[in-house]
């Protein structure tokens, strides 16, 4: 697939995910430990790792969910512990479950969600974005009556509704059917290069070589290595200039790639 | 080999629960609970154990009307098991033993045995249970109120499985819900008919007394009389039967009365086995949403327990600007139903007033229906303030299970905590002002030899209905604290704690929080006497009152504006991590 140029020239764009040193704890198991790294404007990282790397755990201190124990992190140029506010203004995360209120509908969702992120023109907003998930015919639907799908398409549409410039997916493909997939990578894509900065962490590894731009692996709490999907590709490629982005995983890893 | 396979289950089950529920006490908090609550189960079941019951006895002469009546109402449990219900019939498995059980080499009746076998656990817990509180009226060996009580629940059970079958047969053959209750109920309208009539021409009612009353002795005569002659006893033949054994007053009575029962027992498990009914498609249906309202109910979540089945009225149009703790009070307004909206409280004021009015223009006196209804408003306004934050729980101890969700919206923590409070305290103070407007209109003109004046009725509502609602802040506000500062207490997760350990640690949060409340209040409540105590000389003690009220109001919002300040610092330090993400 042709990935179009982003709108903004990364080399110039700014930082708008800055993380440093960020540490995090529970109790005295370290599940993050001292990672660092940045996302420029346009840019699209993917967040990989073998289970219980620290993934999850990396994108919920990036949120703001759950706070770190050491280090900081900035979202366009905010200190997401000093300027929280500020900072959750210009964010979105989408977890791999979509988090809905049962007894609100989706017209409702909209209207709560414009009112906490202060959202004027929501209608003129909301509208397009779904038509674009197409669930704009379902605006007097709870979430019991949609479907796993219709649930992650208006939880997206909730996150999407501020212009967030940075945005966290956690599983974004999970429950969709061939043709959501193929617009949530779209939507992507066009997120990344209207300029937003994007953090995908998931398990596959063809989405992420399909939309990523970067690609950040980490193992048990720790960066092994980040960069463009080219550098990372080429430092764990042996002799051979055309190794599978699966195969790079594996050597960054060291993990077995045989089955059981 | 099957059956071994899920006796195998359901031993390592129990035995695995009980070796957590153990393992945990090493844990304080549940330490503490267990010691708390062993002691309330103690006190309250155990303590009369050995002493032969307490409480007011059933006399030897009314044992065999209490059994007429026991018989009764176990005929009209029956009858409701074919009236009520509508859905088909479904066997209550966990989703974990639909995913494992179904599919496996079981045969319906396997399965339908292993549930009669599950649901044991149940009716021992629940026989033992009414053993014990049953000893305050009926006292007697506890061993034979047990098994009278596991002879009546067995039997349900196995009539409630068997009328399930019934049922579904029926609709499979085209038996509408409808038309099933209307043929019920017409049978037994005519044998209600049949019954009275032959009363009507065979037993004498009791004599009136002055009044139109009758004493309690002639109608336990006449209820002696109706449930020994006639019809009804063959009607209630089956059911004494049943509960015959609840009644033995020695051994050799219970052997006797065992037989029979047991005799009733075996004839529905006959009745049970004999059909054949597909349950699993219902069942598999039945296993979701007992796990979805379970996980709802564990999680504090009362009113996810009951998944909204149509979309709620917005109480007012949200604004897309300006605060956005609004949206939390908007969102919990909706979450809490249609009645909040309001042309629902336009509806019912003028309820109240035409009501009221009515009312109070007949009776007026003290002693009257009017003035009762007013003293019973003015206690239900009164224990509101209990009552009231234990039941709204659409705040934080509703939506903390989606703290993560809270967690990611920039606003500060004080406007979560805020927008969290203020619906269910929105709610309670439109009840109690509800409350408040019914005394008003009803409350006597006399109370004994003091006289009430419109003016003082009118200060005193005034007063109360100022301070009432920054009450329920507090008193809100307080288990909201005691959900953040103490998360593991509240049952969050999916697999939330249960057990007398967990009864133990909700009677330590309740009293603990009853005391806070106490506290929160003490100023107030001396700012008021003292206002009133100096400005009575002066002013007239209606406006004494209200000032009084209005300087106790003053205080307990700072006070609650000062607690929403506190706990929004602690909702951003708090740290779902080590909490509610753990256990979900």
């Amino acid at each position: 697939m042709e990935i179009a140029p982003p709108l903004i020239s990364q080399a110039a764009a700014p930082a708008l995910i800055e993380v440093d040193g960020l540490t995090k704890l529970y109790g005295d198991f370290p599940a993050v430990t001292d990672l660092s790294f940045s996302v420029r404007a346009g840019e699209v990282i993917g967040l990989v790792g073998p289970n219980g790397a620290g993934k999850t755990t990396t994108l919920r201190c990036l949120a703001g969910v759950i706070p770190a124990t050491r280090g900081s992190v900035r979202i366009c140029g905010r200190d997401l512990a000093s300027q929280p506010i500020e900072a959750k203004r210009r964010l979105a995360f989408f977890s791999d479950e979509p988090r809905l209120f049962d007894y609100l509908t989706v017209d409702q969702h909209l209207n709560f969600t414009a009112r906490i992120y202060g959202v004027a023109n929501y209608r003129e907003i909301g509208r397009p974005l779904l038509e674009e998930l197409e669930i704009a015919d379902k605006t007097d639907k709870l979430p019991g009556e949609l479907s796993r799908g219709m649930k992650q398409k208006l939880a997206i549409a909730c996150g999407l509704l501020h212009s967030p410039e940075v945005i966290f997916f956690d599983e974004p493909l999970t429950g969709l059917d061939p043709i959501g997939i193929r617009r949530m990578k779209d939507s992507i894509l066009k997120r990344g290069r209207a300029g937003a900065a994007i953090l995908i962490s998931s398990h596959l590894l063809h989405l992420l070589e399909e939309v990523c731009s970067h690609v950040l692996i980490l193992k048990n709490g720790r960066k092994i290595i980040d960069g463009s999907l080219g550098e990372v590709r080429q430092r764990f490629s042996e002799q051979s200039g055309d190794t599978t982005f699966e195969e790079v995983f594996f050597r960054a890893t060291g993990e077995s790639k045989g089955a059981p | 080999m099957i059956a071994g396979a899920l006796f195998y289950y359901q031993r390592h089950w129990w035995q695995n629960r009980l070796l957590t529920r153990v393992r945990r006490l090493r844990q304080p908090k549940y330490l503490f609970g267990a010691i708390v609550g062993g002691l309330y189960f103690y006190w309250y079941f155990f303590r009369t154990l050995g002493r032969g019951g307490r409480g007011v006895r059933i006399s030897p002469e009314h044992q065999d009307l209490a059994q007429g009546i026991a018989a009764l109402v176990l005929l009209v449990m029956v009858l409701l098991a074919w009236i009520v219900p509508h859905s088909r019939a479904a066997l209550s498995f966990t989703e974990a033993e639909v995913a494992f059980l179904f599919p496996a080499p079981i045969g319906r009746k396997t399965l339908i045995h292993f549930k009669l076998l599950k649901s044991q656990t149940v009716i021992l817990f629940s026989a033992i249970f009414m053993m014990l509180i049953g000893r305050s009226w009926g006292g007697g060996n506890p061993v034979i109120r047990a098994l009278g009580w596991w002879v009546v629940f067995a039997t349900l059970n196995l009539h409630s499985l068997g009328s399930s079958f019934a049922r579904t047969k029926l609709m499979d053959r085209g038996l509408s819900n409808w038309l099933r209750r209307i043929l019920v109920l017409g049978a037994v309208g005519v044998m209600a008919a049949g019954i009275i009539l032959w009363l009507h021409y065979t037993v004498p009612p009791p004599p009136l007394l002055a009044g139109g009353t009758t004493d309690f002795i002639w109608l336990g005569r006449y209820a002696n009389e109706i449930l020994h002659s006639g019809p009804l006893p063959y009607v209630l033949f089956p059911f004494r039967l049943v509960v015959a054994p609840c009644f033995a007053a020695n051994a050799g009575q219970l052997l006797i009365a065992l037989g029979p029962a047991l005799g009733v027992m075996g004839l529905l498990y006959w009745w049970v086995m004999r059909s054949n009914v597909a349950f699993e498609e219902a069942s598999v249906e039945l296993s979701r949403k007992t796990a979805e309202r379970m996980a709802a109910i564990r999680s504090g979540n009362w009113q996810a327990a009951r998944k909204p089945k149509k979309a709620g009225r917005s109480p007012f149009q949200l604004r897309p600007t300006g605060l956005p703790a609004v949206a939390l009070f908007w969102k919990n307004l909706v979450s809490a139903g249609s009645l909040v909206t309001a042309r629902a409280w336009v509806f019912l004021v003028w309820i109240v007033i035409f009501a009221g009015f009515l009312l109070q223009s007949q009776t007026r006196q003290a002693g009257g229906p009017g003035a009762a209804l007013a003293f019973l408003a003015l206690g239900l306004a009164g224990l509101s303030l209990f009552w009231g934050p234990q039941m709204l729980r659409n705040d934080l101890r509703q939506d903390l299970p989606a703290a993560d969700v809270l967690k990611m919206f920039p606003m500060p923590g004080w406007q979560v905590v805020l927008g969290e409070v203020l619906a269910p305290a929105a709610i309670l103070a439109a009840v109690q002002w509800l409350l408040l407007l019914v005394a008003l209109i009803l409350f006597p003109n006399r109370l004994g030899t003091h006289s009430t004046t419109l003016g003082g009725r009118i200060s005193f509502a005034l007063a109360a209905a100022i301070v009432l609602p920054c009450v329920d802040l507090i008193a809100l506000l307080i288990p909201n604290a005691a959900v953040l500062f103490f998360p593991a207490w509240f049952q969050l997760g999916k697999e939330g704690p249960r057990g007398f350990e967990t009864t133990g640690q909700q009677l330590i949060l309740m009293f603990g929080q009853l005391l806070v409340l106490a506290l929160s209040l003490a100023p107030a409540a001396a700012a008021f006497a003292v206002v009133f105590f100096l400005t009575s000389p002066l002013l007239p003690s209606a406006l004494s009152v209200l000032l009084g009220g209005a300087v106790a109001a003053v205080l307990l919002l700072l006070e609650a504006g000062m607690g929403i300040r506190l706990l929004g610092g602690v909702f951003e330090r708090f740290d779902l991590s080590g909490e509610v993400l753990a256990q979900g």
